[in-house]
């Protein structure tokens, strides 16, 4: 596909996210700004705890942000409500999770079949399209098999199955080779460059594995929860906590319980935290 | 509903269904406590059946019936000023509410003397042929036998009363007492039967001849005081009204057996409260138990909620996947239940539960040392009814939890 051609798909803008353990902020993404163009193959790579899984989540509408604005397909995400959020992720988002995530009790073929079930296809349609995509991913002949009958990379093709039988025009993929072996993501790998290329399905990916970057028709490098330009850069840390970690997203009851805490205790553990990331 | 609407709430229930099945120790042994708790309520309330229809029957069956029409004021102060004007008229009205088991009585105070001694008694006149269409006194005869037609002045008297008397089977007995003027009478009566029920209130203080020689002796022929009926419980109250409309303007008295005898309807009302009790705590405990399996088994698939949600289950799909799966519990426990307490009701039904142990040989008030309980179709629509509301309602809260999981933390924490 021409550059041309490729429309913007996801945009984030000054992009927030801070969790929080206990009384304790801790900065996950600040102030992500990111351009995903239509059928791009895309990886976010990072160290473990860079923001690469927040990223990918907040773009597929599973979580929230607390600052700034993730458009998807033209529509701010982040401002959906969650039955919205279900239904725009049903139509227009596939995942792939980095422990497949396939429901125990039903078949490979049931599995991949229940999304388009939650669609709204009747059971004949859903099945004949679950089919369909097992063979696509080459696992056809395994389709009556529960997910505790199949392998680490049968799971995984059941997953990109199931991600792609709702025909959505992004699919988001996170760590997906991480528990498999290298012969077998290789595989995956392949399969879903392949998937890319024919149906023109944007990928967006979060990984750190070589082969995964290697086969990036983009790759966006994160650092502490930054995008940056090459991984010798050393990101800003944040000018201070209290404005990316507002207390006022917290929970009522959070925000309780920072009233009594010893405001010494507080700033000693905000210095720590600070210098830590500087 | 649309089709694909329809298949989709199908295809959620069969998921559901099939978390179920993939843990069937979990699923059994909720289903199999809610069962339990069910089948031991039925039974309960099988006996409790059992025990007030053995109880109420009995103390019908020995000398009330179901029913008495008296004169108005007769059943507080029995007098014989107050036999019934027009016997005729209260056979008529029955016999067109369909009512073929009815019997006249007249009722009197007497005076019982042997050789010995002396006892007062109330006096019974009963008609020997229709007597045993009311009651079951005949079987009550412990020793000689029932009053025969066309036979005067036999006697027959309660066990107590008889040793008392000293009297024996062919022994006479005076019975002293007056007449409608208020004149002394006294007439010798032959002891043909002895009544020995083991209950107080039929072998002691009662003394039983034909209607027609008590008619004789207080020079009343032809007239009565009491129409003793039988029919069936669930009829009564109907009855009463229809005949209360019938013979309005003469001056009677209608009475159920529970408005002579209150204290035995309050008894079975008081018993049914404690089942009520009982029924009430189970329900707690199947409801308890159910919300336990079914929050820890929400804690077990966390993570699989937050797949669900993930891939575009929406939070009110997930809540109905839990509601299905508390509901599906539910049914099973209630059909093993059921079928349960069914058999162990229609076994003990056949060949009945011995108390005799507790009782003793004979019945004590009224009770008979054999028990056998009674199914009832109602009672287990009740039981199944209130055992799926419980099992709705220990759904619900799961149900409320997931859909308030984050998909996030959800897979991240599951």
């Amino acid at each position: 596909m021409s550059e041309a051609n490729q429309s913007t798909i996801i945009q984030t803008r000054d992009l927030h996210k801070c969790y929080w353990v206990g009384t304790m902020p801790y900065p996950a993404l600040h102030g992500i700004d990111l351009q995903i163009r239509s059928g791009e193959f895309a990886v976010l790579a990072g160290r473990s705890g860079s923001g690469k899984s927040t990223l990918l989540n907040i773009i597929g509408g599973l979580e929230s942000a607390d600052r700034g604005q993730a458009e998807v397909l033209g529509e701010d995400i982040l401002k959906m409500g969650n039955s919205q959020r279900s239904k725009f992720r049903l139509t227009n988002i596939g995942f792939i999770f980095q422990a497949y995530n396939l429901i125990r009790v039903l078949s490979a073929r049931e599995n991949v079949a229940y999304v388009c079930q939650l669609q709204g296809k009747s059971k004949q349609q859903s099945l004949e399209i679950a089919n369909h995509w097992l063979h696509e991913v080459e696992i056809g002949h395994l389709g009556y098999r529960r997910p505790d009958q199949l392998s680490g990379g049968q799971q995984q093709r059941v997953a990109v199955a199931r991600a792609l039988a709702t025909e959505p025009k992004i699919i988001l993929a996170d760590e997906p080779t991480a528990n498999l072996d290298s012969t077998t993501g290789r595989h995956l790998i392949e399969l879903m460059q392949r998937l890319n290329q024919t149906l023109e399905t944007t990928f967006l990916i979060s990984s750190h594995d070589p082969d995964v970057k290697q086969a990036a028709s983009r790759l966006i490098k994160l650092s502490d929860g930054q995008i940056v330009d090459s991984w010798d850069e050393i990101p800003q840390p944040p000018r201070s906590l209290e404005a990316t970690c507002p207390l006022r997203n917290r929970p009522f009851t959070e925000r309780l319980r920072h009233l009594f805490t010893p405001r010494r205790k507080a700033r000693q553990q905000n210095r720590q935290r600070t210098s830590r990331h500087s | 509903m649309t089709d694909a609407k329809s298949q989709l709430t199908a295809h959620l229930a069969r998921v559901a269904i099939r978390n179920l099945l993939g843990h069937p120790r979990r699923t059994l042994l909720t289903s199999g406590a809610i069962a339990l708790g069910l089948a031991s309520l039925i039974f309960l309330w099988g006996f409790n059946e059992g025990l007030h229809r053995n109880m109420l029957g009995n103390f019908q069956n020995a000398i009330i019936g179901t029913l008495q029409i008296h004169r108005q004021g007769f059943f507080q102060q029995p007098d014989l000023a107050l036999t019934i004007d027009n016997p005729q008229q209260i056979s008529e009205a029955l016999e067109r509410q369909g009512i073929t088991r009815y019997s006249q009585r007249l009722d009197t105070f007497g005076l019982a003397a042997s050789d010995h001694t002396t006892q007062g008694v109330m006096l019974i006149g009963m008609d020997p042929l229709n007597e045993p269409k009311v009651t079951e006194l005949e079987s009550r005869i412990g020793i000689g036998r029932f009053l025969q037609p066309d036979e005067s002045y036999a006697l027959i008297l309660g066990a107590t009363t008889a040793n008392n008397l000293q009297v024996r089977l062919g022994d006479e007995v005076i019975m002293i007492g007056y007449d409608r003027y208020g004149a002394m009478i006294a007439e010798s009566f032959t002891l043909v039967g002895i009544i020995t029920s083991g209950e107080m209130g039929l072998d002691s203080g009662m003394a039983i001849t034909s209607l027609a020689t008590l008619q004789e002796m207080v020079d009343l022929q032809g007239q009565v005081t009491t129409f003793v009926i039988k029919v069936d419980e669930q009829r009564l109250p109907g009855l009463v009204t229809s005949l209360n409309d019938e013979l309005t303007g003469q001056q009677l008295e209608i009475m159920p057996w529970y408005s002579m005898f209150p204290v035995m309807k309050e008894w079975v009302t008081l018993h049914n409260g404690f089942l009520y009790l009982f029924l009430g705590i189970v329900l707690f405990i199947v409801l308890a138990g159910e919300l336990n399996t079914l929050l820890l088994s929400m804690l077990d698939r966390t993570r699989e909620f937050g797949i669900l949600m993930a891939i575009g289950t929406s939070r009110r799909q997930i809540a109905f996947l839990i509601v299905v799966e508390a509901v599906t519990i539910g049914i099973i426990g209630i059909l093993l239940g059921t079928l349960l307490g069914s058999l162990i009701i229609l076994l003990t039904g056949t060949i009945g539960i011995d108390l005799s142990t507790l009782l003793g040989s004979t019945s004590r008030f009224y009770v008979d040392p054999l028990i056998y309980p009674q199914l009832k179709l109602d009672h287990l629509g009740i039981t199944a009814s209130a055992i799926l509301l419980a099992s709705i309602l220990s759904g619900i809260y799961p149900a409320w939890r997931a859909s308030l999981l984050q998909p996030v933390e959800a897979i991240r924490n599951g």
